[in-house]
């Protein structure tokens, strides 16, 4: 390990600024810079540098991270996973494939296999084909008709019959609407000037800090004053006193 | 007291056989500095408690995986400072400067006690803000070797061993780093003896 230092050798240097050095190499930086002011100057800057470091501090918000285990959040439904996903892979199965029954036989799906191959073909408008292996399939689509028409008819009923029902609903739904924006806008409006409140409030504390900063620089200022003047009338008066021994002096 | 007494390795220990509030105190112990490590790099309050979070959330489930080679810390450190990059990288941005709005002089003044002045703390306080700036134009390297050695108080090869580098890259990146600060810190205006906190 050398014990010798020589400027611009900048990794000494800095495990010197930090103090994480080998005892003799210490040694050797401090003799150099107790002859040599451009290395001094470099340390000090360095260190001064190392200090204004300190004044960058960071917030300090409320942390408090906490490891829960799995047991005591095991009745904790996770709002981030649909409910679907929970369900078991077997039951979305058996979901998927009645459901895909129910559509096929709504959209009257048929699949007939003659000398001309595989044929599949949907929708109620194409007359049922009278192939024997898919001779049952009119009767279903008769029982399907009838049952969407009488949809058809209750629905239109229901339609018919609503305004009749429903007239005095919209008046009071609105009302309740209008009371529930306007107390949304009293909330808005109420929470604004507490804003506003803060926000003066936290400039006259600013205004009120910064006079008393002021305050402290003019007490300051006003004191290094009153030294020098009174530094001053120290002096005059020692000139003073000289001169009147001077005075009293006998002459020679 | 207790708790004081048991050093991070036995906190590990027991965490890796499965007990949490070892772990908890693990985090209570080392949230703040891994929280400083990641708002000095990144420069968001919310960007660094959510590295922060995901910090603790990774260690937790990779305890097993630590085999104790290194200090906990600086596992920790190592962690947080993976996630602060990859949230670089993922935001293409550079670290920005931001300085706590809501800390209060009043409040500042209440934590120092009555020894600084006001007029101490606001000097300080513009001084924070010139290195927070100066910090953000260095790049990432020396940054951090700046960040673990300066506020975490790591040796140089605990840093070379972080970083994947010599010894001496370690010390270069620091000296290059100080006195890039050094030049901005004075280009801004602050002068030598303002630097050294000599005014105040």
């Amino acid at each position: 390990m050398s014990t010798h230092y020589t400027c611009d050798d900048t990794e000494t240097l800095v495990a010197y600024l930090y103090d994480d050095i080998e005892p003799g190499q210490k040694d050797a930086v401090a003799r150099h810079i107790a002859t040599c002011g451009r290395c001094r100057d470099e340390v000090a800057a360095l260190g001064g540098v190392r200090h204004a470091l300190t004044a960058w501090t960071p917030p300090t918000p409320d942390l408090r991270f906490t490891v829960v285990p799995e047991s005591a959040v095991s009745n904790v439904v996770t709002p981030d996973v649909p409910a679907w996903r929970r369900v078991p892979v077997w039951a979305q199965f058996v979901a998927a494939t009645l459901a895909l029954a129910v559509g096929a036989s709504v959209a009257n799906v048929q699949v007939r296999h003659d000398e001309r191959g595989w044929t599949v073909s949907t929708g109620w408008m194409t007359p049922a084909p009278a192939a024997a292996a898919v001779a049952a399939a009119p009767a279903a689509s008769d029982d399907w008709k009838v049952a969407l028409t009488a949809m058809e008819q209750s629905l239109r009923h229901d339609i018919a019959a609503r305004p009749a029902a429903g007239s005095a609903a919209p008046v009071a739904a609105d009302a309740e609407t209008i009371a529930r924006v306007r107390a949304l806008i009293e909330a808005s409006e109420k929470r604004q000037q507490q804003e506003l409140a803060l926000r003066l409030t936290q400039f006259g504390r600013d205004i009120d800090l910064q006079r008393r900063a002021d305050l402290v620089r003019v007490e300051q200022g006003i004191g290094q004053l009153e030294g020098r003047t009174g530094a001053e009338v120290a002096r005059q008066r020692e000139a003073i006193n000289y001169l009147i021994r001077a005075g009293l002096r006998p002459p020679q | 007291m207790q708790a004081l007494t048991i050093t991070d390795e036995e906190l590990v220990a027991r965490s890796m056989d499965g007990d949490v509030d070892s772990f908890n105190q693990l985090i209570r112990r080392w949230e703040r500095p891994i929280y400083a490590l990641a708002y000095r790099t990144l420069g968001r309050e919310d960007d660094a408690r959510d590295v922060c979070q995901e910090t603790f959330l990774r260690a937790y489930r990779a305890i097993n995986g630590f085999k104790g080679q290194a200090k906990f810390s600086s596992w920790l450190y190592r962690i947080a400072l993976n996630l602060c990059r990859d949230w670089m990288r993922r935001q293409r941005r550079t670290p920005v400067v931001q300085m706590p709005e809501d800390v209060d002089i009043s409040e500042l003044a209440a934590a120092h006690g009555p020894s600084e002045s006001i007029e101490t703390l606001v000097g300080r306080r513009e001084i924070g803000r010139a290195v927070a700036a100066a910090m953000a134009k260095l790049p990432e390297e020396q940054r951090t070797a700046i960040l673990l050695k300066e506020y975490h108080g790591l040796t140089f090869q605990e840093i070379a061993e972080m970083q994947g580098c010599p010894l001496s890259t370690v010390k270069t990146r620091l000296y290059q780093g100080l006195s890039v600060v050094r030049r901005q810190l004075e280009k801004g205006g602050m002068s030598a003896a303002d630097i050294r906190g000599d005014a105040s």
